[in-house]
Order: C-alpha cells, then structure tokens, then sequence
C-alpha cells in the first residue's frame, strides 16, 4: 500500500486529570473512507480536534503527508478539510459570503473555485440566502462544501449524518464516496450508528472510552464470521454445559431452557454427535449469525454474551 | 500581508454584515442630527446675546459686569461664570471679536459622542472573539493554515478600525448637519479655551481634532481591556459588561479609593488626558508622563493576556 495521508502515533490527550484519549494509533490511505465508529463520549470528538489543531496533543504524534502537525502545523493542515461537531457557520451571512469568508483564508481560491464547491453540493439556488434561514441539512452541506474549497488531500466530518433525514444521509453517502473513488481523498467519518458506517466506509475503527479497540474492513467483517451464536434446547442441561464448555473451551450460558454460546458452524454435526454420545438428547439447535452490528455491540459491551 | 488584508476584510464583512452594527451606526446619526436642532433651537434663544456686532467690546464690559454682580450659591456656576469673564477680558485686551454659532463650535461640542464611540466599540470589542465561541464558529475558523497570532491580530486591528470609520462617521455627519445648520463662516476666528487659569488661543480646526485624538486614549483602552475579556474568558456578555460597568463607573470608584496609595495605578485614574489639558487631574501629584505610562503598561498587560490565552489554550467542548 502507498504512504498513508494521515498517521495517528499514541496520540494521548488528558484534560485535567482524565485521560481522555489513551493512545491511538491508526493510519488513512488515499481515496479511502475510514469510519470512526463509537458510543458517545468515546473520544471522537476529540480525536478529530487533536487532528485539526483545535487542542494539542498530550503526547504523540499527527502527521499529514509526511509532515508533523506539532513540527509544521501550517504545512500539515493546509491539507485538511473539515467540520467538528456541528457544522456552525454565521447565520447572518448568506452561504455565499460564509464560503468567501473560508476562501479568504488561503490563498488562490478564486470565485469560480466557490461556484464550483456551490454546485457539487448542490446549493446553487439559495446560496445567496441567510445560512440563519437554512434547514440543518443544507447547513451540513454548506459545511461541507466550506471544507472541499481547497481541494484537501484529507477530510475529516464529524458526525455528518447528525440529524439528517434518510434522504439527507443518503446524499451525504454518495458525495463521500465519490470524492474518495474520484478525487483519491482521505475520508474519516466519525458515528455513533454503525448501520451508516457500513454503507459509506471501506475500513472502521471503533473506538470506546479513549481507545481503539479494533480496525476491520467492511467486507471482510461480513464474511469472515464463521462463528455463530448457538442456542441448543437439551435435555440435562448442566450437564451438557459442562461438557460443551470443557470441548469449546469457552463459556456456554444457560438462557432460559436453552444453552446459549458461539462456535465455528463447522463444528456444529461434530458438537451434535458428542452430545448424543454422551446420551443426551438434542431437541433443537438455532443458528444465528453475527451481523457487524453484534460484533460492534460486542467490542463496546453493552450486549456482551459472556 | 495580503492573507492579513484579506482577514481584516473577512473581520468588517462580519462586523457590518450583523444587524447590531447598523444600529450602532443609525444612533450615532440620530444623536448628531438631534444634537443639532437642539443647538439650532436652543442656539437662537441665547444668539442675541452673543455680541458680534461693531459695539462687542462695550457689550463684553457690560456681560462681565452683570456676571461678578451675581453671586452663585454654588462653586460650579461660579467657575464657568469666573471663566467667562477671564474669556470676555482675554478678548477685549486681544481685540478677538465673539464669533457666532458655526459649524466648527458645533464639531468641537460634538466631542462628547466620543463616549457614545467607547461604549460601541467596547461592544465590539466584547464580541470580536467571544461570539466566534459563543456561535461555535470558531473551530472553522481556527483550523486553517494561518496561525492563531496573525487571526487574532486581524480581530484587534478590525476593532479598531471599526472605531476609526466610526470616528469618521461621526465627524463627517457633525460636519454635514453642522454646516447645514450654522453655516462654514468663521473657520480662521481663534477659539479661546481655557487650561491651568490661563486663557489660550488656537485654532479651532486643529484644536477640535486634537481633543478627539486625546479622547479616544480611554476608548483605545477600554476597547482592548473589553477584548482582553473577550479572548481569556471566552463569554460577550462578561466582556461587554464589565468595561461598560467599569467605564461609568470608574471616577466613582477613583473618588472612593482616592486616599489610598496606589490609586494612581489604576487604569481609570490614567485614561482621561484632557485634564491634564484643562490642567486638573483626578488626583494629586499624577504627571502626564506618569499616566503615560501606566497605560502603556496596561495595554501591554492586556494584549499579551490576549495573545496567550488565544494562541496557546484549547478550543474545547464547554
Ligand atoms: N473540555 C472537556 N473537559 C473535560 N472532559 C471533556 C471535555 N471535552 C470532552 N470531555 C470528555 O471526553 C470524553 C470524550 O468526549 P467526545 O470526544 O466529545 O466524545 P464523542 O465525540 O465520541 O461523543 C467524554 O467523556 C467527555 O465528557
Ligand atoms: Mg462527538
């Protein structure tokens, strides 16, 4: 794979004497869609004004094409475009003039550059209108087009989808992926809702009080599960547990009048051929399979099934 | 340098892009234009009085005579009515004639709009960089490659700049309705005024701007102590609030501390230069170069309080 755009080093950040962010470490590649995927108050927030330049890092490094933002950090920004939480723009300015004002900020965007953000967007018609009289849609959508007008090599969007109506987050979608698969850029895309991960992004990282628990990409997230959630109605229940636990050498729950555990479906007529053995009687087995959604739910144990 | 231009232009894009400017802007008109018809109508009740025909020095005699008969109850009445004479005996010894009621008296009079100017910049002053945080605008603001001295820098200068167009404002519209009003004759006259207990002359063109320029001392400090507010405290109202508080109410509290040692530090007991003009300061023994300095001191005090809280703090979730 080529150079990575962005680089996280043990990035650390402690406000007062709560570490907050415990050391991430993770890498963007261009035209990728990185998810940022957490409950509230995991840190992505955080994070994301750690990569801007909002708060310094407590320890650790950014760097953004090869230059560090706590060496360079004017070097090392130019390349990034973004919104942190919500996309706050002045109210009573017009979108138009809310976009001159960002233009002004770097040198050689010319008006047309402005037109041209405008239109991709898709704000042609009201662009001259107070941003105060915008829907909270067309306001994330001027806050993203402020983000694209110099052309960043990386864009970073916190929860974009805030709020949005489902033909809203649709739109967002198809613009994300489009400027990774057309323009090779860097996207991270921070959620608190998995399904959306699932739609726009190629790798998802999830995060939870401070720390990055696992990287995953989409697809293989979906195919590679060959463990499924089991649940076997029995007869001897405790006994069966026992000699399930023992041969899987995990935990196995008694739910109701089942027992409850994952294992490989390959081991499934291995596991029936045991238990008849050892004379017991199987009534049923069920067979669920682990959707990302369990696997999300599982990494940040709310529904941990041990 | 043109990346600096161009955030001082974004900065008064801001400023008169939001209603409150433009009220700003329409009570300065309305007070000047008030204050004009009332000089216009109060002017002619008392403009016989004003002896500016070919007998002026007998009329003078006469006025002063009629002013040392009166005895005023109290020493205020008794210090202006004192000053009008020294002024009638100045002209009559100098051969100054009285001029009437003009265009430049009317400018001069105008001088004390300059605190109406302080409150307004102090307004936005207060908000220059508070709203940015109060609006949540700040984090786009801050997270491009410009570094957050050179922004800062951009939101001082556009305060103060808006007090200069102000400034301008104010003087040119004075002049407008001045010269409508009482008309541009008398300009070369010498106006007399008084400092220490001498009479003094000069003219009144030059002498109105430099009472301006002297008067806005205390709205260049006071514009930067409310944006000193605005940028470690991060909160409008706070920074709006406690320089107008502090404003009006700053000689009350030099009069009650008055006794004390270090009053003279304070920043109040410094702004109001004029009176070292008029040859009486607040306190005893302050020297023009001492209140210099204290001010000096003070506007640095302010602006690196700015500066670090600006430029090395967290923009964080509050
Ligand atoms: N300024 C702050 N001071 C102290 N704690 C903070 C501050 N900002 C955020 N936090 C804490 O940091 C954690 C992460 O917050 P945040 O990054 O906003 O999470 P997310 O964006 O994932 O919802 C939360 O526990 C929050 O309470
Ligand atoms: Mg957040």
């Amino acid at each position: 794979m080529s150079d990575p755009i962005l680089q996280l080093k043990q990035v650390k950040k402690t406000i007062g004497n709560k570490q907050i962010i415990k050391g991430l470490d993770f890498e963007v590649y261009e035209g990728e869609v990185f998810g940022f995927l957490g409950p509230n108050g995991a840190g992505k927030t955080t994070t994301i004004r750690m990569l801007v330049g909002l708060m310094s890092l407590t320890e650790g490094d950014v760097v953004i094409k090869g230059t560090s933002i706590r060496n360079n950090y004017k070097k090392a920004v130019q390349h990034v475009g973004g919104i942190v939480e919500n996309p706050e723009l002045y109210s009573f300015m017009s979108g138009w003039k809310n976009l001159l004002h960002y233009a002004r900020m770097i040198p050689g965007i010319s008006k047309e550059r402005i037109d041209e953000v405008v239109k991709l967007v898709g704000l042609e018609n009201r662009i001259k209108e107070k941003v105060g009289k915008y829907s909270l849609g067309m306001r994330q959508r001027l806050g993203i087009a402020q983000a694209l007008l110099h052309k960043p090599s990386i864009l970073i969007l916190d929860e974009p989808t805030n709020g949005l109506d489902p033909s809203g987050i649709r739109e967002i979608r198809s613009y994300i992926r489009r400027l990774a698969r057309e323009d090779g850029v860097a996207v991270i895309v921070s959620s608190h809702i998995l399904s959306e991960m699932e739609m726009m992004c190629d790798r998802i990282g999830v995060i939870k009080e401070g720390e990055l628990l696992s990287i995953q990409s989409v697809e293989s997230a979906l195919q590679q599960p060959e463990q499924r959630d089991i649940t076997l109605e029995v007869q001897q229940r405790e006994r069966a547990r026992k000699i399930l636990s023992e041969w899987l050498n995990r935990p196995v729950k008694i739910e109701k009048d089942s027992l409850a555990f994952k294992m490989d479906r390959d081991d499934v007529p291995e596991m029936i051929r045991r238990l008849v053995d050892e004379n017991i009687d199987v009534y049923s087995v069920n067979m669920y399979r682990s959707t990302l959604e369990d696997k999300f739910l599982d990494l940040i144990g709310e529904r941990a099934v041990d | 340098m043109i990346n600096f231009l161009q955030l001082v232009k974004n900065e008064q894009m801001k400023l008169f892009s939001q209603r409150s400017t433009w009220i700003m802007i329409t009570i300065i008109s309305v007070l000047t234009i008030a204050f004009g018809i009332f000089m216009k109508v109060d002017g002619s009740m008392v403009a016989g009085e004003v002896p500016a025909g070919p007998d002026w020095k007998n009329e003078l005699r006469e006025q002063n005579a009629q002013l040392t008969s009166q005895k005023g109850p109290e020493d205020g009445i008794k210090y202006s009515s004192l000053t009008d004479v020294r002024m009638n005996e100045y002209r009559i010894e100098n051969d100054i004639r009285p001029t009437t009621y003009n265009v430049w008296k009317f400018l001069h009079e105008n001088l004390n709009n300059i605190s109406i100017l302080s409150l307004f910049t102090i307004i936005v002053a207060g908000g220059v960089v508070a709203n940015e945080f109060k609006w949540g605008t700040i984090k786009l603001l801050l997270i491009r490659p410009i570094s957050r001295s050179k922004i800062l820098l951009s939101k001082f200068v556009s305060v103060f700049l808006f007090a200069g167009i102000m400034l301008v404002f104010l003087y040119g519209t004075a002049f407008l309705i001045g010269s409508i009003l009482f008309g541009m004759n008398g300009f070369s006259d010498p106006y007399l005024y008084r400092q220490g207990g001498d009479i003094q002359q000069a003219h009144v063109f030059i002498h109105t701007v430099f009472q301006y320029l002297i008067s806005m001392v205390n709205l260049v400090m006071m514009g930067t102590f409310a944006f000193m507010i605005s940028t470690v405290f991060r909160n409008t109202s706070l920074a709006i609030g406690v320089p107008i508080f502090l404003m009006m109410g700053g000689n009350s509290i030099i009069l009650f501390l008055s006794d004390k040692e270090w009053v003279k530090y304070i920043l109040f007991a410094n702004t109001d230069l004029r009176k070292f003009l008029e040859g009486s300061p607040m306190i005893q023994d302050l020297t023009i170069s001492f209140s210099i300095t204290v001010l000096i001191v003070y506007f640095f005090v302010f602006v690196s309080l700015s500066w670090y809280s600006f430029t090395k703090r967290d923009v964080a979730s509050t």
